[in-house]
Parts: C-alpha cells; sequence; structure tokens
C-alpha cells in the first residue's frame, strides 16, 4: 500500500459522501462502471479517482469497479445496510465450527501451541458466526417493516411472493440454526462447547490454554444469550409480522393454509353420484370415472394394529364353471347378486361389477328377450336398474 | 303433473353432481321454478338446490370428499404457483385460457411434490390428464380443445372455501 493509513482514513473522512454513493451504486448493480464513477466524481466536483485505485478501495474488473470486501463490510457495517444472506452462507460455519472444536478434543493433550492456535481460530469463527446472525436479523427486520409500511406501494401479490420467500429461505432456515433444541443446529453445537471449555478453563493445567478456554466461556455465555434474543427476534416478531403481510390475500392465503395439511381440512361438500343406470348416456363416463381412481396404484401402507382383508381377485375360471353348471340362467343379473350371497354373504360392489363382466364373455350368447324388460336391484345401498339378460342352456359357454 | 322445459336435463346433470351454469339454458328454467326444484329434490331425493349467481349444485348428507378435496388442491396448486410466477391467479384462472402444458410445468416444478407424488389423481401427466377430464365432466372447468381449457364460474365455488378458511382461522382467533 503506497499511503500511510491514516492518510487513507483521512481520505476515506473527507470523501465519505462519495465513497457512500459508490457503495449505493455497487449495491444496486453489483459493478460500479466507468461513466458512474466520473459522473458521480463530477457530481461532487473533485477528481479521486486515481486515489480510489492506489489506496486500494476499489478495485478494477474489466471496464468497471468494485469496492473492495473490506471496504464494503465497513461501509455496510457504519451504515447499517445489510443484505439478508441466504441462511447456507451462515450454515457453512457449522462446519467449521465443528470440526475445529473435533480437533481441539481429540488433541487436548496433544501440542499446546497448535491447541491455542486452534482455540483462537475457533473463537473467531464463533464471532464471525454471531456477526453474521445478527446482520442477518437485522436486515430482514428493516426489509419486512419497509415492506409492512409499503412504501414502494408494491402489490399484494409481490408481498406476498417477498414474504413466502424470506419465510422459507431465511427466517425458517436461519430459525433452525438458532434453534438450541435441534441436535443438528448450531446453537447446539455452541452449547456443547460451552459445556466443554467450562471443564476445561477449571482444570487444564498450562496457563495460555486456560486463558483461552476462560474466554471462550465467557465469549460463549454472550454468544448464546444473543443468539437467543436473536431466535426471539425472528419468532415473536419477524415471523409474526411477515405472516400477516401474506394474509393480505385471502384467497391466496386460504390456499396456503389449506396446502399445508389438504387432507385434514374439512372440504367443501360435493354430490356424490349414487345412482347408476347401468345402461344410460353417461355409462361411459361414470365408469371412466369408478375405474379412474383406480387406475394408479399408490403404495399403501397399512398399521400394524388393523386387520386388512386379503385383497380379492376375481376368479373368471370358478366363475365361468359356476355359471355353466347353472345353465340356463334366466336372470342374470339376479345370478350375479345371488352367487356372490352363497360365496361371501355381503355382496360388494367392486365383486359384483366383476362377475357381471361374464355377460361380455365372446362365448356367451345373451338373450334380451323380444322387448326389453328393466328390473331392479339393490345392492348395499345401491339401487341398479339393469336389463334383464337369459341365459340359455342351449347357446351357453362352450 | 307438468314439469318445466328441460326438467329431464336439469335432474340428470346435477344428480350426475354437475354444476349447473349460467351460461347452460337449464340454468334459467331453475331460477325461475327455484322453490319448485328446492322442493322437488329434497322430496325426491333427501337432495339441496344450492342456486347462487354463479352456478347451481346439489349437496347432500354423504359427499364425495376425494373429488373435492382434491380439486381444490388443484386449485390451490394452480393459484399457488401462478401467484409464484408473478401472475394475477384469480384473473388468470377467472378469464384465460390454460395449455395443458403450462398447468404441466407448473405441477412438475411445484415446491409442493410431495403433496402432488402422494395424490394419485395429480401424481403424474396422465393421471393429471384423467382429472382434467374429471372436472370438466362436472362443469368445473371446460375444455376447449385437447390440450386447453378454461375454468368455468363454478370454480368461486372452490374460492370460496379458500377465503372462508381465512374468514373461518381469524374468527377463531377473535
Amino acid at each position: 500500500m503506497k499511503a500511510e493509513p491514516r492518510t487513507i482514513l483521512r481520505f476515506l473522512l473527507e470523501y465519505f459522501d462519495i465513497i457512500v454513493d459508490l457503495y449505493e451504486t455497487q449495491s444496486k448493480g453489483g459493478v460500479i462502471t466507468r461513466e458512474i464513477l466520473s459522473e458521480l466524481t463530477s457530481k461532487h466536483n473533485i477528481d479521486i479517482k486515481v486515489q480510489l485505485v492506489d489506496y486500494k478501495i476499489l478495485s478494477p474488473v474489466n471496464d468497471s469497479y468494485e469496492i473492495r470486501t473490506v471496504y464494503y463490510n465497513l461501509i455496510e457495517f457504519i451504515q447499517s445496510e445489510f443484505k439478508p444472506m441466504l441462511p447456507e452462507t451462515i450454515e457453512k460455519y457449522h462446519v467449521s465450527i465443528s470440526e475445529l472444536f473435533r480437533k481441539i478434543k481429540e488433541n487436548i493433550n496433544g501440542d499446546k501451541v497448535l491447541l491455542n492456535q486452534r482455540l483462537t481460530e475457533l473463537s473467531n469463527e464463533i464471532r464471525t458466526f454471531y456477526e453474521m446472525v445478527e446482520k442477518n436479523t437485522i436486515s430482514l427486520l428493516n426489509e419486512t417493516r419497509e415492506l409492512k409500511a409499503n412504501v414502494k406501494k408494491i402489490d399484494y401479490r409481490e408481498k406476498i411472493v417477498r414474504a413466502s420467500r424470506w419465510i422459507d429461505e431465511y427466517i425458517i432456515p436461519l430459525n433452525k440454526i438458532l434453534d438450541i433444541n435441534h441436535s443438528s443446529s448450531i446453537a447446539n453445537k455452541l452449547y456443547d462447547i460451552s459445556e466443554y471449555t467450562n471443564r476445561y478453563r477449571l482444570t487444564t493445567d498450562e496457563e495460555n490454554t486456560r486463558v483461552l478456554f476462560e474466554k471462550m466461556y465467557f465469549q460463549l455465555i454472550q454468544v448464546n444469550d444473543n443468539l437467543l434474543r436473536q431466535s426471539k427476534i425472528l419468532t415473536t416478531e419477524l415471523l409474526p409480522l411477515i405472516e400477516r403481510i401474506r394474509t393480505e390475500s385471502i384467497i391466496l392465503t386460504g390456499w396456503i393454509t389449506f396446502l399445508k395439511n389438504p387432507y385434514k381440512q374439512k372440504v367443501p361438500r360435493m354430490l356424490e353420484t349414487k345412482r347408476h343406470s347401468i345402461y344410460s348416456r353417461s355409462t361411459f363416463f361414470n365408469a371412466a370415472e369408478i375405474f379412474e381412481q383406480f387406475k394408479n396404484d399408490v403404495d399403501v401402507y397399512f398399521d400394524d394394529e388393523v386387520n386388512s382383508d386379503e385383497k380379492w381377485i376375481f376368479d373368471k375360471e370358478y366363475y365361468t364353471t359356476k355359471l355353466k353348471s347353472n345353465l340356463p340362467v334366466p336372470d342374470f343379473f339376479k345370478w350375479c347378486n345371488k352367487t356372490l350371497k352363497e360365496d361371501y354373504k355381503k355382496v360388494e360392489i367392486e365383486k359384483f361389477f366383476a362377475l357381471t363382466t361374464l355377460a361380455f364373455d365372446e362365448d356367451i350368447e345373451r338373450d334380451f328377450g323380444a322387448k326389453p324388460e328393466f328390473e331392479k336391484l339393490k345392492i348395499n345401498d345401491l339401487t341398479l336398474t339393469y336389463p334383464k339378460i337369459t341365459i340359455n342352456k342351449q347357446h351357453g359357454i362352450s | 303433473m307438468e314439469f318445466p322445459n328441460h326438467h329431464r336435463q336439469i335432474v340428470e346433470d346435477l344428480t350426475s353432481g354437475k354444476f349447473v351454469l349460467p351460461t347452460e339454458r337449464t340454468y334459467a328454467v331453475l331460477k325461475e321454478n327455484e322453490q319448485s326444484y328446492n322442493y322437488f329434490f329434497k322430496a325426491s331425493f333427501n337432495y339441496e338446490l344450492r342456486l347462487t349467481q354463479d352456478f347451481a349444485y346439489l349437496v347432500s348428507d354423504e359427499s364425495n370428499e376425494m373429488l373435492s378435496r382434491d380439486v381444490c388442491i388443484f386449485i390451490a396448486l394452480l393459484s399457488y404457483e401462478l401467484d409464484r410466477d408473478g401472475k394475477n391467479f384469480l384473473e388468470r384462472i377467472q378469464f384465460s385460457e390454460f395449455e395443458i402444458e403450462e398447468i404441466e410445468n407448473y405441477f412438475t416444478n411445484s415446491s409442493y411434490i410431495d403433496l402432488i407424488l402422494s395424490n394419485k389423481q395429480l401424481k403424474d401427466a396422465e393421471s393429471r390428464k384423467n382429472f382434467i377430464n374429471t372436472m370438466n365432466r362436472r362443469n368445473i372447468i371446460e375444455k376447449t380443445g385437447d390440450n386447453r381449457f378454461v375454468f368455468t364460474s363454478a370454480h368461486k365455488f372452490f374460492m370460496d372455501f379458500a377465503a372462508d378458511i381465512v374468514k373461518y382461522e381469524n374468527a377463531e382467533k377473535e
């Protein structure tokens, strides 16, 4: 770095307004183009482009510029203008913290220099993790309050989209990270580390290591308290606030609620069609509707205590033989009903329909009589109207 | 005994679970003879006739909960996905034509994929096609081509239900 640190800090102070403008430009567009940089500096009547690059505040990216991360984070922190981070970004600390903790535990009696280094790094990771959580909560609160006030006049659909995204992508995962009762949460891991450090801050002989354990223990007490507060903000303030925004669309909210538990909600009543006429204009569609329900097999699980009946399979051969032996059959549908009653006592409609398929056998010759006659048959709570079909002995089954 | 015109059609349609819509000639007959039909369906089948400005339908004590639930899931998912896609879901459902391909896109990419896969009427393209035919028969949608359909005014029956969920929840809180 060419300049003295004090010179850079003075420069930052003197041209803070321009630097904030540059920060906002980058926050919105990702980069600062040459044109915008010239425009901003000329707006303030000062050309500081060279210093911005020399002091390594800006770094060139193709034809544009970017504020270096260290300055960007500094301004973000000073301005308290954080963008919500995806919890995945925070979640990575779970790995680094767990790994360092594991190595500390495994090598607690090993090289003390390495142990102290690991303790220091673990402490840094915990601090960074907490700062990220805090920044995220602040940013989510700011965004939510702005949405609630609806300064930008966003329509309800966009509000629902945003609210849903924040809830699903940020708040709920973040809450999981902070949920101490969740065994795989970072908060839970920090609680374990806290217990461990408490034990070793009292029992370790080596002075430096003991001090580091002591320091980390008190850091963790503070961090755990703060995390609990952040978690409370999320669950008691942020979530209800966003939920209220979401309910602005009554219908969509209704559907969202319904979809949370679609099989446990009462649904509007639609007529159950019970009257089936075997031959009518809608026979095909009625049959299709019934069979479509059974067309797609799904895995069905039964609880152990439920005694399920064995699946009934239509034995065509058995019933064909039975029909043969009963020929002539003056009323085929009545015969079906009677046969099932003999075999099963209670006639089920599926069995009945299965048995009636014998009438469609090509080898069977059906006699409908000179004049069509219709009869009624009651099966359980279903009344069927059917044409009388006779199957004669001499033309029967071959 | 004299019955109004289209009496047989009215009885057939309503008892087969169809919504009778204001665009149908039978709806006007029902509207004109509302009181008589109320009595007729009650006395003949113990069904209750409900006539709104958007549709007429029958209700009985034994209802087809499975179909109603699946229609609710279908419309709920479609509403949710349309909204997520930045569309005004109410306007689209009320006024626009849908292509099966569009429905397929929404359902296959939905975040509710677990729910979709667990529902036998909606779990895959073939099942959904059959289900769309079922809704067509019930007059909830009207097919405008092999792969296109529009929602009829009967969709309001389900939208009212969604609104009632929220109203009911709010009432419970109060």
